[in-house]
């Protein structure tokens, strides 16, 4: 073994395989610590999950893990099991935000994010707070109130689902710039499984930029865009919750 | 009672050493299309690399006699491989885990808040090998789309013009 830490039983530690964007590179050379593993409530299941947070910029990353059976690495003199290769990529932070305004709106009045913005289950969400142009971002999903110097913010669904469009725009321009990889994706997912293939491109781009979005907002938000996007209701085989199918075999059953 | 608060979400925290990031040596990782359930130092560059050739459609190898095919992948652009383990926690583990006791963190997660551990990078990469079975993983592979993710969550996670 040539690498001293990774000698004899030292090598026996779990290696992991990351990407990470290379401004981190030529920031670390600013920094002497500030790049910490935190988990925090995902904006979509609710559950924890682990994000990358840069203390210095400050900014966030979310980690996905490709995953895939029967796969490992060997790295340099060593082998690590599992074949895991991690990528960190920056989010937008309002949809981690939005999981708190869309809770806290059940409350129905204005607050002040700090009051928003709190979470026993993952304390580290008082993170989200130091990011820089806050209040910038929340005009896109939010009415807000100043009194005293002190602004107070309220969930607005029309303004969400407005930036939410526009989400699902810039997006469908992506998918549309990486054409090659992202036709045969679109084929292979199961929204195009029930059968119902449609002739109309743009629209399966719009739908496909729709399931993406859709893995950063909680379902019942997703349901509303659906709608607000006038996408054609899936086949029901595949999306409608149990009830809906019910609902439509009783209609039919008359 | 702000301090101790504080102190609570730090221990749940994994730091990541961004020294580390700066100049660490190469690797040259291969990824296999099998599972080898060990993780431990093995002899690649005495059994594996050597055997490795240029055939007519790829590189050719072969893996506990079994007949691979691999091609290079370049990681996506603007993006830097690295390989990231965790640091030992040397002596002050002890101290820790008393102190911890004292503090009465109990529970199944106890275990992670026990302290701050810390991850560096012992190694980066700007290219891999990915190896199939007898044939090259081709353009639907599974990981093909993944290494297009950076640019796609690039898109969904810009910031919207304004109206």
């Amino acid at each position: 073994m040539a690498r001293g830490a990774d000698g004899g039983d030292g090598a026996r530690v779990w290696q992991h395989v990351f990407l990470l964007p290379e401004y981190l590179k030529d920031d670390s050379k600013k920094m002497k610590s500030g790049l910490v593993f935190v988990k925090l409530a995902n904006p979509c299941s609710g559950e924890g999950t682990i994000y990358l947070f840069n203390m210095c910029l400050p900014q966030l990353f979310e980690i996905k893990v490709f995953k895939e059976k029967n796969h490992s690495w060997f790295i340099n003199e060593s082998v690590q099991s599992g074949g895991l290769l991690h990528f960190a990529t920056p989010v937008d932070p309002l949809f981690l935000l939005l999981h708190y305004l869309i809770k806290a709106d059940k409350e129905g009045k204005f607050q002040p994010l700090d009051q928003v913005v709190m979470d026993d289950m993952f304390p580290d969400c008082i993170l989200l707070l130091k990011l820089p142009e806050l209040e910038k971002l929340l005009q896109h999903v939010t009415e807000e109130k100043e009194v005293d110097k002190k602004k107070y913010y309220k969930y607005s669904k029309e303004k969400t689902l407005k930036w939410l469009e526009k989400k699902v725009n810039q997006t469908m321009a992506a998918l549309k710039t990486n054409k090659v990889n992202v036709s045969a994706r679109v084929q292979s997912t199961a929204f195009f499984s029930g059968g119902q293939v449609s002739s109309d491109k743009d629209e399966d781009y719009v739908r496909y930029a729709h399931g993406l979005i859709s893995d950063y907002i909680p379902k019942q938000l997703s349901d509303d865009l659906s709608k607000y996007l006038k996408l054609p209701e899936p086949p029901a085989s595949v999306r409608n919750p149990p009830s809906k199918v019910a609902a439509q075999r009783q209609k039919r059953d008359k | 009672m702000e301090n101790s608060y504080e102190e609570t979400i730090d221990k749940r925290r994994v730091h990541l050493r961004p020294d580390t990031l700066r100049d660490p040596a190469p690797a040259s990782l291969h990824l296999l299309p099998c599972e080898v359930p060990v993780n431990r130092p093995t002899p690649v560059g005495r059994f594996f690399t050597p055997a490795i050739r240029m055939g007519r459609d790829g590189l050719e190898a072969s893996f506990r006699g079994r007949s691979l095919r691999g091609e290079e992948v370049v990681v996506p652009p603007g993006f830097v491989g690295y390989v990231v383990t965790e640091e030992k926690a040397e002596v002050l583990m002890g101290k820790q885990d008393d102190h911890e006791r004292g503090a009465g963190t109990a529970g199944p997660e106890a275990l992670e808040r026990d302290c701050d551990r810390f991850m560096g990078a012992t190694a980066s990469f700007s290219s891999f090998t990915v190896w199939g079975l007898e044939s090259i993983p081709g353009p639907d592979a599974k990981l093909r789309g993944a290494l297009s993710w950076p640019s796609l969550a690039a898109a969904i996670h810009a910031q919207v013009p304004e109206d």
